[in-house]
């Protein structure tokens, strides 16, 4: 089990910081920062599509997923993006021990 | 025009504060109360952190406690803010959301504008910088935070008079190590404040808010009504103060 927290300053944005277990699927996952989401509840849900990311982790299919929960909540997020989100979690997953 | 009650500059606790912008948020969404523009302090001196930042990678609590300074959630996103009770104006704006662009980071320069001319009538040739920010040059003056919830938009910022980087650094969680002369001289660079720029009062600064968002706008002057009042009572007891709420992150 691996547990670990990454946190980055989006280029031109706000900090996001992601704070995850896993092992050989994700045990739990929380986005903080001080970035914008407009409807704030709209973070429940990326969160949830993060925690239920398969692994190995496919990038573009979570990208998908977390852009059809921005798309489902009619929301605005400002500060950080889907992408980044991403590329935090790639992040964070790279840092699995080797076997 | 767009008709907006103004409530004169009033000191609250945190929690208060926080709650009284929700209730007024209900008020308005019912018809209770008009549109209303509120500037406000905080008594005694407080840390908000975002709504989605963690509290314990915000704010050093210990510091916080044996300062007597209050910390509290607030509803908006953003990062964590000192608010020193003798160094900023806060203000809050609430209203239907059609009053503004869709656009949350246009909404942002349009009301921010209000801000900007408030302090170009101090002499400060202050702009909008994206996403949120009001700077003096290259340095930043004021900060902002919007949210919307069931039709009604609430932004609310702070306006800095005096600037204490010091307290603000004990306080805020930075690491003993960052908290170097160089990191303090750093910031200092970057933020101002009216005291440091002009001889204006405090006071002269709330009157020069109070004008900036008049323009263009039928002003009622008013007060908080005893409904919002009590219903603040009541959010900043069962929601504000509670640690299922701040600690919630």
């Amino acid at each position: 089990m691996v547990t670990t927290s990454i946190t980055r300053k989006i280029p031109g944005g706000k900090l996001v910081r992601l704070d995850i277990t896993f092992s050989d699927q994700i045990e739990s996952a929380k986005i903080t920062g001080d970035f914008f989401l407009h409807p704030e509840d709209t973070l429940d849900d990326l969160t949830a599509a993060v925690r239920n990311a398969t692994l190995p982790l496919d990038p573009d299919g979570l990208l998908s997923q977390l852009d059809r929960v921005l798309s489902n909540h009619d929301a605005q997020f400002i500060g950080a993006s889907s992408k980044d989100l991403v590329s935090i979690l790639q992040e964070a997953l790279a840092c699995r021990p080797s076997e | 025009m767009q008709t907006f009650r103004m409530i004169p500059f009033r000191y609250f606790d945190a929690f208060t504060n926080m709650a009284l912008d929700e209730a007024i948020m209900e008020a308005v969404r019912c018809g209770e109360s008009l549109p209303t523009i509120r500037f406000y302090g905080w008594q005694p001196s407080a840390v908000s952190i975002g709504i989605f930042q963690g509290i314990r990678n915000e704010v050093n609590l210990a510091a916080a406690s044996e300062a007597g300074v209050d910390v509290v959630r607030r509803q908006t996103g953003g990062g964590a803010v000192y608010h020193d009770s003798e160094g900023e104006v806060t203000y809050s704006l609430i209203c239907p959301i059609e009053f503004f662009p869709r656009n949350v980071l246009k909404s942002y320069e349009v009301i921010c504008d209000d801000i900007v001319s408030a302090l170009g009538s101090l002499g400060l040739d202050a702009h909008f910088v994206p996403i949120n920010d009001i700077q003096v040059g290259e340095q930043k003056i004021s900060g902002n935070a919007q949210t919307r919830r069931n039709s009604i938009l609430l932004q609310h910022g702070t306006i800095l008079y005096s600037v204490d980087v010091e307290k603000m650094f004990k306080l805020l969680s930075v690491s003993e190590e960052k908290i170097s002369d160089k990191l303090v001289k750093s910031v200092r660079k970057r933020v101002t404040c009216v005291s440091s720029l002009t001889t204006a009062s405090i006071e002269n600064l709330t009157d020069a808010l109070e004008l900036g968002f008049s323009r263009d706008r039928n002003i009622v002057k008013g007060d908080y009504t005893l409904w919002e009042l009590e219903r603040a009572r009541v959010l900043a007891k069962e929601k504000y103060s509670t640690e299922a709420w701040n600690f919630k992150l």
